[in-house]
């Protein structure tokens, strides 16, 4: 079989989706025997970005101009795009306070007003942009998300989208509940699923890594924090960490 | 006739970087380092969010450092409070660290520099041309990340560790599993030194101003700075040692300590009278000459020294807890205050200093952090514009690999330096 030609790469991101991958030890060799890497400047050296290729894997949000000129590139030379953690899917942390504040007010803060500021502008998710054909969440994706990810486009299909809630695996690991039982500010039940409720099984509340689940019942949700005391604005700064704009009024 | 040749993207670092070299003829006018990382802005993302918030949001500035991030963080939020952690949780934090120091430097030596060394251009290659190093480094590389996981309930992003304790604390099998893991990975750890004890051979660079945290005896409970030749100074006190300025190319800033392009990292903490392990401390003996008071070129050979004493260090935190117990106790409960807090840690690439402000509502007011890479960017661009001088009139492709393998002995990561603060 011809190996499949890839690229990897990010745009404002922290390069944890890239590193999970690096962090496959022991099925790397296995992995990159599947694919021949066309891009992948974080660990390869000498590529070149001009040939069609398969697969773009892409991680991070797009809020330079330099991130929608790599993106658009990428996107115009690969058969598949697939959006690679929350920032891709989601805008993620760098988007947090994209419906509070505007970007202007937070590059000034951290650049001052001296100088010339860097051309930045709100972050949001790939799809805004570009045709998006898959996507593996998470901040950052389990590792064996981003191994099926890659064996299913070796085989030339693509990964199952998942969606079921974090609860759904938290129960059936039988931890503690921590929204109802301990009261804590847990977002659980409108989170999507597939990390095996990591946090929640060390007695950490679901911070909503991997963003909204499919037909979340946001407003039953926020009722059942707000009747536990929680305040509005401190339930919804929390849900805007991984995604900003959640529609508080869904109900399904 | 002026030229401009361009490095970009700079290739098997943490994020987006280039450089620029501006010749007139085949004479280096001036040499241009650009972190091209797209702003985060997480010290301004941070006002207003509240102090339970600041580590799980800051965390999330760079994946390699994580660990690092968040347990620094912790600390300066504990600073600020007053807020007492017990010896089963700082231990547990300053595991973590070292397994961060274990996979970050085996991560770097094994992945990043090693293909330089064998002239192939990665990772994909290395597991063609040489793969019984790969999977010996990448088998050092998961000894660390299996211990970040384990404590840390996440390899990156760790969940496990919050304010005033540890969602769970580590059980007797878990912890002797670990000490297993570390064991088996120390023989190839002990034997890095040999694959990186030969520094690149361009000409020699500025000596550097060494800067690190002087260790003290309880973990993490480092409070004061030391620089080569110059004044100790307490951490508290950061912002009249450190200065930084916006450079109009580059989206990080520079800083300079004390008037001085201070050196962080494995070598400058080796430099400082460092508090070895003893086998690290046999390799420090065999190789100092190589390393003290030498140029960055000997940093990857004070990153495979390290990763030895990270892996005994670790063992004997493993011990330590194993004759603790787990602790029952839960996290004590915080209330919030107006305050100022700072801490510091040694992170993997060097000093990371954080530092925050809360409102009486807790609400962080400011947030402050200082990164290696942002430390060590002013000589990074020195000694880039020195090795440029020196090589006039060589090929191009020869300097520009040259400038490229220097880039990668300051082990930069551009994700952490692009975000810092007001001025």
């Amino acid at each position: 079989m011809r190996p499949m030609k890839v690229a990897i790469t990010g745009l404002t991101a922290c390069s944890g989706c890239q590193l999970t991958l690096l962090n496959c030890e022991d099925e790397l060799p296995e992995l990159l025997g599947l694919c021949e890497l066309v891009y992948f400047p974080l660990a390869e050296s000498g590529n070149v970005l001009d040939a069609q290729f398969d697969a773009a894997i892409v991680e991070g949000a797009v809020s330079t101009p330099k991130d929608l000129e790599l993106l658009f590139s990428l996107r115009n030379a690969a058969r598949v795009l697939v959006a690679y953690g929350t920032c891709a899917l989601f805008g993620g942390v760098a988007a947090m306070n994209n419906t509070i504040s505007c970007r202007r007010d937070l590059l000034q803060t951290v650049f001052g007003d001296a100088v010339q500021l860097p051309e930045s502008f709100a972050p949001a998710p790939l799809a805004n942009y570009v045709s998006v054909d898959a996507a593996v969440t998470g901040c950052p994706p389990e590792k064996q998300e981003i191994m099926e990810l890659v064996a299913a486009l070796a085989a030339g299909t693509l990964p199952p989208a998942r969606c079921y809630p974090v609860c759904t695996e938290c129960r059936s690991r039988e931890n503690l509940c921590l929204l109802l039982e301990k009261r804590e500010l847990c977002l659980g039940p409108v989170v999507q699923g597939g990390c095996n409720a990591r946090c929640p099984a060390t007695g950490i509340v679901c911070e909503g890594c991997r963003g909204p689940v499919r037909e979340a019942n946001v407003a039953q949700e926020l009722e059942l924090l707000l009747e536990r005391g929680f305040g509005r604005e401190e339930v919804e700064r929390r849900m805007s960490r991984f995604k900003p704009g959640w529609n508080y009024g869904q109900r399904r | 006739m002026g030229s401009v040749v361009e490095i970009a993207p700079l290739t098997r670092l943490e994020g987006h970087g280039s450089v620029r070299i501006y010749r007139e003829g085949c004479r280096v006018e001036r040499v241009e380092l650009n972190f091209i990382d797209s702003p985060r802005l997480f010290e301004a993302l941070l006002i207003g969010k509240s102090f339970a918030e600041v580590p799980e949001i800051i965390c999330r500035i760079c994946a390699l450092c994580s660990t690092v991030h968040k347990v620094t963080a912790l600390l300066a939020v504990e600073d600020a409070l007053g807020i007492e952690v017990s010896e089963v949780t700082a231990l547990t934090r300053e595991l973590m660290l070292q397994a961060g120091m274990i996979q970050d430097h085996a991560l770097h030596l094994y992945c990043l520099v090693l293909p330089d060394l064998l002239g192939v251009r990665g990772v994909a290659e290395l597991a063609s041309v040489a793969p019984e190093l790969l999977k010996a480094g990448l088998a050092v590389k998961k000894a660390g990340n299996t211990v970040l996981e384990t404590a840390g309930g996440r390899l990156i992003h760790p969940v496990n560790i919050c304010l005033g304790g540890l969602g769970r604390s580590l059980n007797k099998k878990e912890l002797v599993r670990l000490k297993d893991e570390l064991q088996q990975a120390l023989p190839a750890a002990q034997e890095a030194h040999r694959l990186f004890s030969t520094p690149f051979p361009f000409p020699e660079l500025p000596e550097p101003a060494f800067l690190a945290l002087q260790p003290s005896d309880r973990p993490l409970g480092a409070r004061l700075c030391r620089m080569a030749d110059g004044p100790t100074f307490p951490l508290r006190d950061y912002r009249q040692h450190v200065e930084e300025r916006v450079v109009g190319y580059s989206n990080a800033k520079l800083s300079t300590v004390q008037g001085k392009e201070a050196t962080v990292g494995a070598l400058a903490r080796l430099n400082l009278d460092p508090d070895l392990e003893p086998l690290a401390a046999q390799l420090f003996a065999t190789h100092k000459r190589e390393l003290v008071g030498k140029d960055v070129r000997s940093n990857n050979l004070a990153q495979a020294i390290e990763m030895c004493h990270a892996i005994e260090r670790a063992l004997r935190l493993i011990d330590r807890l194993i004759e603790l117990g787990p602790q029952r106790a839960s996290a004590p409960a915080i209330s919030p205050r107006a305050a100022t807090g700072s801490a510091a840690c040694e992170a993997p690439r060097g000093t990371l200093i954080h530092s925050y402000s809360f409102d009486a509502q807790g609400l962080c007011t400011m947030a402050d952090v200082i990164t290696p890479t942002a430390l060590n960017q002013g000589a990074l661009a020195r000694d880039l514009l020195a090795l440029a001088c020196a090589m006039e009139g060589e090929e191009t492709t020869r300097m520009t690999t040259a400038l490229e393998r220097l880039i990668r002995c300051y082990d930069p990561c551009i994700s952490c330096s692009v975000h810092l603060l007001t001025l």
